[in-house]
């Protein structure tokens, strides 16, 4: 299941208007329809953010984003982010190259694994790790067992209270898997619609397997490649429900920036969750400045 | 033959199993450990069906005005140029690329009692107290679940529409169909697929949805309580058997629509590949 | 012998690509590979070029008698033209043909000064120089075919495989690479591959000829062998336009109808049923019978082109054939349609009727 707006796309045929046009009538009341519906569910929403934010001044504001407990949320997100891009980013690429490159039997059900965690609930994907990892899980009964297969390993994890749910491991590991199919999902039609060939032909040439992908494969996926890791980067910021599951919420230790907006929102404290918030709303800009830039970027390539 | 494919499908099976194969077998094995009886009284009791309901119900909704909508704004970002159509063009994704939790204490605080909507839609309830009519009901999480949903249709149907050859709608013209003939005849049913396949991710994505609900649902058990709400709820009491056993009904719901999502794609690609040859 | 391959069969999934093919090639030949698609021709060049490996077995592939069956493509030293040429579209022409020489561990890789002076007479050769820092998609078809070629070259390929090299040219431009490539075959004398499924192009072209058909190799032979003597039906249809006439075989003989043609080739014969091939260009129409002759109706005449084309009716079968003469024979036979005329028949062939093309 593809999130629809992941894929980079060019148009084959410029419009012919002039015959395949409405009357202005026509065209009015759907551009009319259309905006109003854009305005009414996104613009509003946005604007709003930042009204709220400001709403009790530029100090309250900044007051709100400079506190000890939003600046543990935003480490804690960064290094949540920070892990699972670079993860995901790896095997997104492994995976492109293995199912756009090769012919196996059983391609198709992978690709419907990878797609797997799009369509499994937050809440889901923050449940199956408690239940892997927490007390009453696979490992937690492993850890309380009488005789453990690797007594070593379940002293060393009781002694030195290694914890994975309710701490930052089971948060990065929730935010893994939310945002683990996005690269390979970017990258897999990219590299097929783009063959085999230039690399074959590399091949022939005498490069070595490395060669041909840091010289031919990667500059040919890297506005692809981009482009995932905007959107993989975007989600791992920004999930609440896998997190909200397995951290526990302990402000100061395991509050991302999302978890710590609604504690200060449950707080009644609106100005400064809003403040907090528009953050992430930045943060949603930006995602999507760049990538309208990258599509552009990629348009005018495929376009040369 | 290209080199790396052990290596490459070796790291993808293995990080595949770790992350996602393997927890996800957890809830199987969690759930095995309730008795049938134990399973079914879980997921048939009265709060966890009207979760069902509410849920299914909703999200269906909105991605029905998902699809009328959705469908004119790509056909208007397509067809039609206007001031702004770039911006509002790169707007669409902003439900992608807003965190969930941010959406929903806006939207709630967007259509409160004060807020700058819910102050036009209020009543009073019988405690002689105001109220916006969005809030802690259906109508609340409607609206949450329409904006997340918006950009599924769009983004799914605007490349079909794009890559229309004109020459057929010219055909279709010259061959005496008025406009509405031409879209109702010609254009709609190359959309078809692409307009399921929009549907079928909208409505995917608002029944698991989570942050964007919660501000505004008032989360009331038996009346505005979504299924993942109702889950979250078990697990705040340690009841993992019971949250488990509501969310093996939810992840085989899932595992449905995503299979008829696929099917549906497939359907989509091959049957815009015979229009192209 | 400069490239050899022996018993190589190669299986996908169910399909045969390859059945059991053993083929030489001399140190500096041009061979052509010939035959319509699906009949294993690509796939043989890629099993030459270690982009395919030939399904366990005895199968062995050698260049200059080294057996390099089990070496990858990138230890081979084959340079390898791709149909749609496959170059490096983030890489300019210069960065392109350098490419192989930019990828060889440093110890065997030539200095700067000399990658740059390779590439330049390269682009000499390829008539190119002035388009150096342009991009492949900055070039025409027969730019990008002649890059693609230049660049399989500068590693010094032992041998050179070029898949369809002209396929996706029209049809002037075509013509004109075609030459080229003789010509430069001549010049630098690199043993050469090269598959089409164009008859003109293979005869036209190579030293010799391979004609393939359903994963095995049909015949082999120089342009003239295979046209003059086709080994079967197959070769002969696939090798140009022709006609057939059912009849039956004896001695030395066809009967067709109720007329005699001699068939030399068929001495020692016995009488069968058979089937004779005959070029549109073999046959001679004339108003008064001369010799053994079948009479025919005219139904259409076109003389638009180099040479006139006659589309004839038998009067005993009713059945059509066509016919090529020269525009002089035209002007002096100058037939109209409908009316009736003698056909006789030259360099007959015959193949024995349980033969299906």
């Amino acid at each position: 299941m593809t999130p629809a707006g992941t894929t980079l796309h060019v148009p084959h045929h410029p419009a012919r208007r002039h015959t395949r046009s409405e009357p202005p009538y026509v065209r009015r009341l759907l551009i009319g329809t259309a905006l109003t519906f854009i305005g009414l569910f996104l613009i509003l929403p946005l604007l709003f953010v930042f009204t709220q934010a400001f709403a009790k001044g530029i100090g309250f504001y900044f007051h709100s984003i400079d506190e000890p407990m939003a600046w543990s949320a935003i480490k804690l997100t960064l290094l949540a982010a920070g892990i699972s891009v670079p993860l995901n980013c790896v095997f997104g690429v492994c995976a492109a190259w293995a199912i756009a490159k090769f012919d196996f039997y059983g391609k198709n059900v992978l690709l419907t694994l990878i797609d797997l965690p799009f369509s499994v609930s937050p809440v889901i994907a923050g449940l199956i790790y408690v239940l892997v990892f927490g007390t009453q899980g696979w490992l937690g009964l492993y850890l309380n067992a009488d005789h453990p297969a690797l007594p070593w390993l379940a002293n060393w994890l009781n002694d030195h209270n290694f914890k994975i749910i309710y701490a930052v491991p089971g948060i990065v590991l929730a935010t893994i898997f939310v945002t683990f199919p996005f690269v390979a999902r970017e990258l897999i039609p990219l590299m097929q619609a783009q063959g085999r060939s230039e690399e074959e032909a590399a091949r022939v040439l005498g490069a070595s397997g490395w060669q041909v992908f840091w010289r031919v494969t990667l500059p040919n996926i890297k506005w692809g490649l981009l482009y995932g890791v905007i959107l993989c980067n975007a989600r791992a910021m920004g999930e609440f429900g896998a997190v909200s599951v397995v951290s526990g919420k302990i402000r100061g230790q395991t509050n991302t920036i999302p978890l710590h907006i609604e504690a200060l929102y449950d707080d009644y404290n609106f100005t400064g969750a809003f403040a907090v918030a528009s953050l992430l709303a930045l943060l949603a800009l930006v995602t999507l400045g760049l990538k309208t830039w990258v599509e552009h970027k990629n348009a005018a390539v495929l376009d040369k | 033959m290209l080199p790396g494919f052990k290596l490459t499908l070796g790291f993808t099976l293995f990080y595949l199993g770790l992350i996602v194969l393997i927890p996800l077998a957890a809830v199987f094995w969690k759930s095995s450990s309730l008795s049938w009886a134990e399973f079914w009284q879980t997921v048939t009791m009265p709060q966890a069906m009207a979760s069902y309901r509410l849920t299914f119900g909703v999200s269906l909704g909105a991605a029905l005005v998902n699809l009328v909508f959705g469908l004119i704004v790509a056909w208007v970002l397509v067809r039609y140029e206007f001031f702004g159509k770039k911006l509002v063009d790169a707007l669409v994704d902003l439900p992608f690329a807003l965190p969930t939790a941010v959406a929903g204490i806006t939207l709630a605080s967007l259509y409160s009692k004060n807020g700058w909507i819910g102050q036009f839609f209020t009543y009073t309830d019988e405690h002689h107290e105001v109220q916006s009519i969005f809030f802690s009901s259906r109508l609340g999480i409607f609206v949450a679940l329409t904006f997340i949903g918006l950009p599924f249709i769009v983004r799914t149907v605007q490349p079909i529409l794009e890559d229309i050859d004109p020459e057929l709608e010219e055909a279709a013209s010259s061959l005496g169909a008025n406009r509405w003939q031409v879209f109702h005849r010609v254009i709609l049913p190359m959309l078809t697929p692409a307009l399921l396949t929009g549907f079928a991710l909208a409505f995917a994505r608002a029944l698991g949805e989570y942050g964007s609900v919660i501000f505004i649902a008032g989360n009331i058990p038996m009346k505005t309580q979504i299924t993942p709400v109702l889950i979250m709820q078990e697990l705040d009491m340690y009841e993992y058997g019971r949250a488990t056993a509501i969310a093996v009904v939810m992840l085989v719901v899932s595992f449905v629509l995503l299979l008829s999502i696929n099917v549906l794609q497939w359907w989509t690609n091959r049957h815009n590949t015979h229009n192209l040859a | 012998m400069s490239v050899e391959v022996k018993n190589v069969t190669k299986k996908f999934g169910s399909f045969t690509a390859l059945d059991n093919v053993s083929l030489k090639v001399e140190s500096g030949e041009l061979v052509a590979l010939l035959g319509p698609s699906g009949s294993g021709k690509t796939t043989l060049l890629r099993t030459i070029a270690g982009l395919e490996f030939p399904d366990p077995g005895d199968a062995q592939v050698l260049f200059y008698g080294e057996d390099v069956t089990h070496i990858p493509a990138s230890e081979r030293k084959a340079g390898f033209a791709f149909q749609h040429y496959a170059l490096f579209r983030h890489m300019t022409v210069f960065e392109n043909i350098a490419f192989g020489l930019r990828v060889r561990p440093k110890t065997t890789r030539p200095p700067e000064a000399e990658i740059r002076a390779r590439v330049d007479k390269l682009l000499h050769l390829i008539q190119l120089e002035p388009l150096a820092k342009r991009f492949p998609t900055q070039l025409s078809g027969g730019q990008r075919q002649r890059v693609a070629l230049a660049r399989a070259l500068a590693v010094e390929p032992k041998v050179l495989l070029l898949d369809e090299p002209f396929g996706a040219l029209d049809a002037k431009v075509r013509k004109e690479l075609r030459r080229w490539l003789r010509q430069l075959h001549d010049e630098i004398h690199v043993t050469t591959l090269f598959v089409t499924h164009d008859q003109e192009e293979a005869l036209e072209v190579s030293d010799r000829v391979a004609i393939l058909r359903n994963g095995s190799i049909e015949q082999i032979g120089t342009p003239e062998e295979i046209y003059d003597k086709p080994a079967s039906p197959f070769v002969y249809d696939f090798l140009g336009n022709v006609n057939l006439f059912s009849g039956r075989v004896k001695d030395g003989a066809v009967v067709i109808g109720d007329t005699e043609f001699a068939a030399p080739e068929a001495a020692g014969e016995v009488d069968s049923a058979a089937v004779a091939f005959v070029r549109p260009h073999d046959i001679r129409v004339t108003r008064q019978a001369a010799g053994p002759a079948l009479a025919a109706t005219v139904i259409r005449s076109n003389a638009a082109g180099p040479v006139a084309n006659l589309e004839l009716k038998r009067l005993d079968t009713g059945e059509l054939f066509t016919v090529q003469l020269s525009k002089e024979l035209f002007q002096e036979l100058q037939p109209k349609a409908g009316e009736q005329v003698f056909v006789e028949l030259k360099n007959v062939k015959v193949f024995s009727d349980d033969y299906s093309i």
